[in-house]
């Protein structure tokens, strides 16, 4: 028996403010926190709870430093992190085409 | 702006829908295309002023059916390789500083590094060329010269520029200018001194970079972006 494609989401990337920011940050190479935090319209101290769960789980990299006297922090996606992304993308059209008969689509 | 409200729920139709909707922001975000046409366009005008110097460089060749004697102002072939890097260095400068700025990566630097790369191969080749004039005859009298021209290679690089921002209406801009190019190379000569190789290496090229570069302003100016 195969097990449903809902059992192989990974529960850190499939919650909509983390998938958010890894796709963010993978079509951005290196984002800023202020970006992240206007885009996704969250509160800092929300987006910075939702970074720490990613950067413990070794699925982003964060380098804090300045510009000019502003200080700055940069999110970089890892290699786990890029990979997580493509899998987590992959289960959920694999999902929708479970949900979906072929050759129908979502009006 | 913010997209949050739009980037919500479970179902992995909104989820996917919603990560579409990220990724057209963040290449929004990104693009600044209307700067390096514009800068182009001022590059290409003003080479206007070293084509009508003295066209020193070159020499003639003959076979039996055909003499060909080619001829280029050195000006010129000084001008655009040391033009084109300056100008690809302040386009990267801008993208760069335009990046801290609005918080997100660029994509800039495959672009600066093939119109480099164009831009001084296209000279080597160029010198090439003019030193072994029996090429044209090969290629035709205007395919050749337009292959060569400096405005070629920066449509080319633009080819790389819309892939690098994912810019579907740059790169279709870049292929009309570089048919473009290549059509009104085989229609007239461009090696010659004439109105026509004059209209056709420079001021074509330079007007449909300008309206380019004026389009895509208009089209990716901030205050439209923020409404």
């Amino acid at each position: 028996m195969t097990s449903h494609p809902a059992n192989a989401l990974d529960d850190i990337v499939h919650q909509r403010v983390r998938l958010g920011i890894l796709t963010i940050a993978h079509e951005a190479r290196r984002v800023e926190f202020s970006y992240l935090r206007d885009t996704l319209g969250l509160t800092a101290g929300n987006l910075s709870q939702h970074l720490g769960v990613l950067e413990a789980a070794g699925l982003i990299a964060i380098e804090k430093g300045y510009a000019g006297k502003r200080a700055r922090t940069w999110v970089t996606l890892t290699k786990a992190g890029q990979a997580a992304l493509e899998d987590e993308i992959a289960q959920l059209k694999l999902l929708i085409s479970r949900i979906e008969p072929a050759g129908t689509s979502p009006s | 702006m913010t997209s949050g409200a739009a980037f919500s729920g479970d179902d992995p139709r909104q989820l996917l829908s919603g990560t579409r909707d990220l990724i057209d922001q963040v290449r929004r975000t990104q693009r600044a295309t209307w700067f390096p046409l514009l800068v182009l366009a001022v590059v290409t005008f003003a080479a206007l002023p070293f084509r009508s110097s003295p066209h020193r460089l070159g020499t003639c060749a003959a076979t039996e059916a055909v003499r060909v004697c080619t001829a280029y102002p050195p000006a010129l072939l000084v001008y655009w390789p040391t033009a084109l890097v300056l100008a690809y260095m302040v386009i990267a400068a801008f993208y760069i500083r335009r990046s801290r700025a609005c918080g997100v990566g660029t994509r800039v630097q495959p672009y600066v590094v093939a119109g480099i790369i164009l831009a001084l191969a296209m000279t080597g080749s160029l010198v090439w060329t003019l030193y072994h004039p029996l090429a044209f005859t090969l290629a035709g009298p205007g395919l050749l010269p337009a292959l060569h021209s400096y405005p070629f290679g920066i449509g080319l690089a633009l080819v790389v520029l819309a892939w690098a921002e994912r810019n579907g209406a740059l790169l279709d801009l870049a292929l009309g200018y570089l048919t473009l190019m290549l059509v009104t190379a085989t229609v007239g000569s461009v090696s010659g001194h004439g109105g026509l190789g004059f209209l056709v290496q420079l001021v074509i090229p330079g007007s449909v970079l300008l309206l380019g570069g004026i389009g895509f302003f208009l089209a990716q100016r901030p205050w439209r972006r923020a409404a």
